[in-house]
This record gives structure tokens, C-alpha cells and sequence, in this order.
């Protein structure tokens, strides 16, 4: 394990100890709750890896990053938004998937496009936001959020 | 019979997976190894952070006194409700789905157009435990600049939707509300606390708690409790 990853470990481990002495019905709360949305996400995120393991099979990252590199910046970022609008990966598994190209050599501005459609725009849950808030907010909700992720990809790729 | 049906039914997406990667590895047994090895790389990375993450989310979900915050995020609030706004989007546990009905809640509550936008942006791109998993992928320099500029854009955007969608868009007829214990299943995620706290009353089935038939009087404290646990407030009690 690198060090990061042993960070956030000790660091929720004390969170838990402190949270067991101040209040065990809580904390038993939390974990059960931990639990039962782990349990319930496995499969599909097993899924999701597989897929990807997949993909990358057939077309390995230094692939896409060549692909990728031969395109307009402003194409290939509006084009990697539009895919992280339309899949539905967790992030957890985003993270290490965009630091795998990044590292194969794609630019950053289209990872980032992707990584903050990925999580704020969604074809898939559009229906259910709509169901709930109505189109117009929907709509709006949406259509901003695409354009600003883009804002902030062309932005990020000016300062990284 | 059934009962295989129905999880063969919700499993569709992994079912084509393994049958892909049997169709793979009887043509192009390399390329399946290939995929084999690539999968588990992200697994092995997964298995490390998953759990702590769940964790970590659950532990905040807890702690953060929600209904505190609540009370800030009118339309008077200025930037205590928004830094409150981008607070709860941050802390809360659960995908974005989970997160309407519960902005949908805090709306008939009171809270502004404005600060609803920021709590659903944060709670899809700012989650608190999500940051450190970006860091140790991606480097503290992309998480700490990308999160500056996102909260930004929120800032921006959530100004701008304000401007445009007015709270009238947001209001829709009053639905028929049946008596009794109801869960609204757009908003669960299935983390089965309800049935740890009334087993009698919950059951998971689908990946989502249902309400099992009940002829016995209910138990209103228990029930309280599981309104009270649920981290998206899915559940409702309309007395009759």
C-alpha cells in the first residue's frame, strides 16, 4: 500500500475509535449502513471492472492517448464529456481508470471533462431528475453543468 | 423457478460480461489474460480504497448534524447557506439519484433554487472521501486546482440556474399520497438500515427496501427510528 492509502486508513480507523467512545449506537449505525451500500454496489462495480479490463484488452491506453493526441483539443474535451455523460462509472473506479491514461499519455483536459461529466451530467438518471424536479430545471441543471465541466477542463489545462 | 428468473433478470449486465469474456478466451486466449490482468489491477486498487471510503461516507453521514444545517439554506441565507450547501452535498453518503428526492425534501423545507443546484453538484463531484482517492491517483496538485475551479463553476452556474428556473417550475401537483408506510425506491440505495431497525416492518428485495404487508399495529417509535436512520429520508408515514 502507498502511503496515501495508509493515511486515509489510520485516519478513519481513529475516526471510528473516537466515534465507538462517544456514541456505540452510531457508529454501529454507520457501519451497518457501510456495509449494506458496499453489498449492494460489489457486483456492479465488479461489472464495471471487468468491462474495463475488457476495453483496455482491446484498446490499450497508449492507443487512446495516440488516438486522442491527433484530435483538436476542443473536439476531443467536448467528445470525452459527452462519454462521461453518458456512462455511469463510480468514482472510486474513475480515479484509478483517468490516472492510467493520463499516465499512457492523454491529455489532461480531456480527462478532466470526462471525470466531472462522469459524476454531475447523466443521460441515465435524467428521467429520474426529471420525475422529481421537473424539465426545466432538469434541463438547466444539466446543460450548465456540461458546459462549465468543459469551462473547467480548457481552464485546469492552462494552469497544470 | 421464479426466483432464479427474477436474479437472472437483474443480473443482465453482468451475465454478458462473463459470457464475453468466455467468447474471448476460446478465440483470443492472450487477449483474455490481457483483460484478466487489467481488471485486476483496478481491482486490487478498489479492494484497498473501496471499503474505507464506505466507510469514511458513512461515519460523516452520521455526524454532521443535518438537520442544523437544514435551517441555514433559504433565501436570505447569503454564503452561510451556500458554504453550508457545498457542506452537506460533500459529507452525504449515496449515488446522485439518491440526492433528489432528498434536495426535493429540503425545497418544500425552504431552501433556495440556488443552494439546492450547489448541494446536487457537490454531492456529485465534491464528495469529501473522493478527494483523497483522486489524490493518490491523479496528485494532489490536480485534486486541490480541479476542486478550486469546480467549486467555482458551482458558485458560477448555481447563480445563473437560480436566475433562470424559478421556485413555481419546481412545484407539481399535489400527489396522491396513500396512508401508511411508504418508501420512495427512486431514493433508496439499499444500505438495509431500516430493516436493521424494524425488521418486522422493511425487507430488502431488488437492492431496494420494500415495506413487507403488515396487519399489526405499527410500532411508532421503531418506525421513527428508521425514518430518522435513513440517510436519503426515503421512508414517509402519512397517518391515516
Amino acid at each position: 500500500m502507498d502511503i496515501f492509502t495508509i493515511s486515509i486508513w489510520i485516519g478513519t480507523i481513529i475516526f471510528l475509535i473516537f466515534s465507538l467512545v462517544k456514541n456505540k449506537e452510531k457508529t454501529k449505525m454507520a457501519l451497518k449502513m457501510a456495509f449494506g451500500m458496499g453489498k449492494n454496489m460489489i457486483l456492479s462495480i465488479l461489472s464495471i471492472i471487468l468491462l474495463i479490463g475488457l476495453i483496455l484488452a482491446f484498446l490499450p491506453p497508449e492507443q487512446i492517448a495516440v488516438f486522442v493526441e491527433k484530435q483538436n483539443v476542443l473536439v476531443a474535451t467536448i467528445a470525452s464529456a459527452i462519454f462521461g455523460t453518458i456512462t455511469l462509472i463510480p468514482a472510486f473506479i474513475a480515479f484509478p481508470l483517468v490516472g492510467t491514461l493520463v499516465d499512457a499519455g492523454v491529455g489532461i483536459v480531456p480527462s478532466v471533462a470526462f471525470l466531472t461529466t462522469l459524476t454531475m451530467v447523466g443521460i441515465v438518471t435524467f428521467p429520474l431528475e426529471k420525475k422529481e424536479f421537473g424539465t426545466k430545471f432538469t434541463v438547466v441543471r444539466n446543460g450548465l453543468s456540461f458546459v462549465f465541466a468543459i469551462a473547467i477542463a480548457l481552464v485546469m489545462g492552462v494552469i497544470i | 423457478m421464479t426466483k432464479i428468473v427474477k436474479i437472472v433478470k437483474e443480473n443482465l449486465f453482468t451475465e454478458a460480461i462473463i459470457l464475453a469474456y468466455a467468447v474471448i478466451f476460446i478465440l483470443k486466449p492472450e487477449t483474455g489474460m490481457a483483460a484478466v490482468s487489467n481488471s485486476g489491477y483496478y481491482l486490487k486498487e478498489m479492494l484497498m480504497i473501496m471499503p474505507v471510503i464506505f466507510v469514511l461516507t458513512a461515519l460523516l453521514d452520521v455526524w454532521v448534524p443535518k438537520e442544523t444545517i437544514m435551517k441555514y439554506l433559504g433565501k436570505q441565507s447569503k454564503s452561510k447557506g451556500v458554504i453550508l450547501s457545498f457542506l452537506l452535498g460533500g459529507i452525504s453518503a449515496g449515488p446522485i439519484y439518491a440526492a433528489f428526492p432528498f434536495c426535493i425534501m429540503l425545497h418544500k423545507k425552504g431552501a433556495s433554487i440556488k443552494n439546492i443546484v450547489i448541494i446536487l453538484s457537490s454531492w456529485a463531484v465534491i464528495k469529501f472521501p473522493m478527494l483523497l482517492n483522486e489524490v493518490k491517483f491523479l496528485g494532489v496538485k490536480f485534486m486541490a486546482v480541479r476542486w478550486i475551479l469546480t467549486v467555482i463553476a458551482i458558485v458560477i452556474f448555481s447563480w445563473i440556474a437560480s436566475k433562470i428556473v424559478k421556485d413555481e417550475d419546481l412545484l407539481r401537483e399535489p400527489t396522491f399520497e396513500p396512508e401508511g408506510v411508504i418508501i420512495n425506491r427512486n431514493a433508496c440505495m439499499g444500505c438495509s438500515l431500516c430493516v436493521k431497525n424494524y425488521p418486522e416492518l422493511f425487507e430488502i428485495s431488488s437492492k431496494k427496501a420494500t415495506v413487507i404487508k403488515y396487519d399489526f399495529p405499527i410500532d411508532e417509535i421503531k418506525l421513527k427510528k428508521a425514518i430518522d436512520n435513513c440517510p436519503v429520508k426515503a421512508i414517509q408515514f402519512n397517518k391515516r
